[in-house]
């Protein structure tokens, strides 16, 4: 009788172990999206208006060719202007064109700014390009792009 | 709620009425994209970032950024300003869960 009661108990433990990690995995959440999700042309699109931007050699966008950490990429923009009430830079937008959100940072100037430009640190998911887009006082788009080789991701 | 920890900085320390000055703004702000994940309770981070920074210079708005969740945590905008008289120049940011504060530093050019 002993022995019986032995295997119904063995029994039941090995059914209750098996279902406790098929419940583990179950709860996982499915693959989060991002809630300002944009791909890069759309943002672009967006921006422009339909204009089409002219590749400048006036835009200097600093970007490291390979970055350690995705996390931290820093990025620097410097306009050649000479940001008169008559001829200033307008806006600049940092956009990164494989991120979920392809906008990373849009700013608005004023001829009070002296000098364009613009410097921050940006997140990276993965290797791909970082692009600047100028809006000029006269209407006027100019982009300017540099690829970026990213070793560790920086998104989630 | 307690003020987040700010600073702006102006390069270089000593500088004239009408030069062209470089302004760094630095915040201590998580910036969670809302698609990370708590290692510990493998729960998503909701998202929490600084989408506007304003730079006002004797009241009058100069400089103003509409910011996603893509910048990296504790930014720094570096942008440049020109000295226009003795006053204040302030930042506001605003986060997406509604908090704002504020951040103020005085100008005063030398000769």
């Amino acid at each position: 009788m002993q022995r019986r009661d032995f295997f119904k108990k063995l029994g039941t433990v090995v059914a209750v172990s098996a279902v406790i990690p098929a419940l583990g995995f179950s709860a996982d959440a499915p693959a989060p999206v991002s809630p300002n999700k944009m791909p890069y042309q759309t943002a672009v699109d967006a921006i422009t208006g339909g204009k089409k931007p002219v590749k400048s050699s006036k835009i200097k966008l600093k970007v490291p060719e390979i970055a350690e950490n995705g996390a931290v990429v820093p990025v620097t923009v410097d306009v050649d202007s000479p940001m008169t009430d008559a001829d200033y830079v307008k806006a600049i937008h940092i956009l990164s064109s494989k991120n979920s959100n392809a906008r990373c940072i849009d700013i608005n100037l004023t001829p009070a700014n002296g000098r364009a430009m613009f410097a921050t640190r940006i997140k990276l998911g993965g290797t791909q390009d970082v692009v600047a887009l100028v809006e000029l006082s006269n209407g006027e788009f100019l982009i300017a792009a540099q690829s970026v080789k990213v070793t560790i991701g920086g998104c989630g | 709620m307690e003020a987040r920890k700010s600073l702006i900085k102006i390069k270089p320390k000593k500088y004239k009425d009408g030069e062209i000055v470089q302004v760094s703004f630095m915040v201590m702000h998580p910036m969670d994209t809302g698609m990370g994940k708590d290692k510990k309770t493998k729960q998503l981070i909701p998202a929490k970032y600084i989408n506007s920074v304003k730079f006002n210079y004797n009241g009058k708005e100069i400089t103003n950024m509409t910011v996603w969740e893509s910048l990296s945590v504790n930014p720094v905008f570096t942008t440049s300003m020109k000295i226009n008289g003795a006053g204040k120049l302030s930042v506001t940011f605003t986060d997406n869960t509604g908090e704002v504060n504020e951040q103020s530093t005085k100008i005063k050019p030398k000769g």
